[in-house]
């Protein structure tokens, strides 16, 4: 699974890194740090990305579920 | 096929009059279950109202041609200026990278022992009273104290101070325009003595808020004297009301429901998830209002520029498509952090991690010290129209 944050949509909300810490982190001014990348999560931290994913009231936030091609 | 917005189905309800408790949420849920879009007739330019999640989102996000010339749909004319709200695009975005390091969720925390220090305080000067308004004599005078301490000005000027924001913020609801005219000199006269104190002896710009704001370059300006008392206005009035009017909301709540009052009391450490849901269940910032710059259609309906738009909050997180069982307290609940009781977009509010924190704060410190406490018997809760506030709430427990 990857996961990826659309810099033009994220405003700050900060409600993905407070409830997913182990993956994203906030930068200096509040917003998400990790802010227009598209990272691979860990097994472990799938519930969290999704939590994340649940938690942006802007929709800055996609889930990219690994498919055949990925592998 | 589109429709003009004064041929949706008008709407004459009034969201500025005072009300019993809950009693705009439920004619808010009544206009969103009635249409998906309303003309509100009410007002002299009237509005177009976005009631469900997904188009008050939307509606947000139109920030470039929605701007806040109108920020309030219901007195869209307020006369107060404020800043940054009244900026937009770019200029906007300018200002608020100067604002934004101060409430990120890195500089609140550094705010969190002062928070904690003066909620134990106040909690600590009421509890052998047995009795106290809550709203009166502890949910204005805390954010009020911390709004004084994160200026760097003395705490015990909250006594004279407060006065002033509630005759200056009641401007916004129709309050008498010279007695709110006073009101605003005597803040702006206070702050600029502020401002110019500090301008006098500088304190580090990275803790210091005012410092910051002397020491800010805007495309190489300074932001200007009168800016920097307008921005230390809007702070204020941002900050207080809201803070006080959720924790009425709140302790209302507790007050009435053993059950999750005991679920705080037993987990401190749900605080936080305590206070998103809240926060999505009774927003007190009903509505924001918008301006349309560009001829443009919404879902159907034409929109001309100067057409007010209302963004309705509360409607939005009580909005069963998809928050399902509105009224029901989930502390748990999936997707809760969802609510937009700060708002959306660009504009969103400021404060809103320094809120979050002084409200947990609350939770956990007030029922570590008073566990169990009741409205007093007979009370009639009444709440402010505009933006909502309970009046008063008399509590009562045990000593």
């Amino acid at each position: 699974m990857r996961i990826s944050i659309e810099p033009n949509r994220c405003m700050g909300h900060g409600r993905c890194y407070a409830v997913a810490a182990d993956l994203l982190s906030d930068d200096e001014q509040g917003f998400v740090a990790e802010c227009g990348q598209t990272l691979d999560v860990p097994e472990h931290l799938r519930d969290q990305a999704r939590e994340a994913a649940d938690a942006c009231p802007e929709s800055a936030i996609s889930l990219l579920e690994a498919t055949a091609a990925d592998a | 096929m589109t429709t003009p917005i004064r041929q949706c189905p008008v709407s004459h309800a009034d969201f500025g009059t005072n009300t019993e408790i809950y009693g705009h949420y439920a004619m808010l849920d009544a206009e969103r279950e009635a249409d998906r879009f309303r003309f509100n007739d009410t007002t002299d330019r009237g509005f177009l109202m976005l009631q469900r999640y997904d188009d008050v989102v939307e509606g947000f996000q139109h920030h470039d041609v929605w701007t806040t010339e109108v920020r309030s749909a219901i007195n869209p004319e307020p006369g107060v200026p404020l800043l940054p709200q009244d900026l937009n695009g770019e200029a906007h975005a300018k200002l608020r990278r100067v604002l934004n390091p101060f409430f990120s969720p890195a500089a609140v925390r550094r705010m969190e022992p002062m928070a904690h220090q003066r909620c134990v305080e106040l909690i600590e000067e009421l509890r052998p009273k047995g009795s106290c308004d809550f709203v009166a004599e502890f949910a204005i005078r805390y954010p009020t104290d911390l709004f004084l301490a994160l200026l760097g000005l003395p705490v015990s000027d909250g006594e004279f101070f407060l006065p002033w924001s509630e005759t200056v913020f009641a401007g916004f609801f129709g309050e008498d325009p010279a007695k709110v005219a006073a009101a605003k000199n005597n803040i702006m006269e206070y702050f600029d003595k502020a401002v110019r104190e500090r301008r006098a002896n500088p304190r580090d710009p990275k803790e210091d808020m005012v410092s910051r704001l002397i020491e800010a370059r805007i495309d190489g300006e300074p932001i200007s004297h009168e800016d920097i008392l307008t921005i230390c206005l809007t702070l204020m009035l941002a900050g207080l009301d809201t803070t006080r009017s959720a924790l009425g909301y709140i302790y209302a709540h507790l007050a009435h429901n053993d059950a999750d009052r005991q679920a705080i009391i037993d987990h401190p450490d749900l605080a936080p998830k305590a206070v998103e849901e809240f926060l999505r269940m009774y927003p007190l910032v009903f509505q924001a209002g918008r301006e349309v710059q560009e001829a443009t259609e919404f879902h159907g309906v034409d929109l001309r520029p100067g057409d007010v738009v209302w963004l309705g909050i509360a409607q939005a997180n009580r909005d069963p498509r998809k928050f399902p069982e509105p009224d029901r307290f989930v502390l748990d609940r999936r997707g809760a952090n969802q609510h937009i009781a700060f708002g959306a977009g660009p504009h969103r509010c400021l404060g809103m991690h320094l809120a979050r924190l002084e409200l947990a704060i609350v939770l956990r410190e007030w029922h570590k010290r008073i566990p169990h406490y009741r409205i007093k018997e007979g009370t009639e809760l009444v709440e402010r129209g505009g933006q909502l506030t309970l009046t008063t709430l008399p509590l009562e427990w045990e000593v």
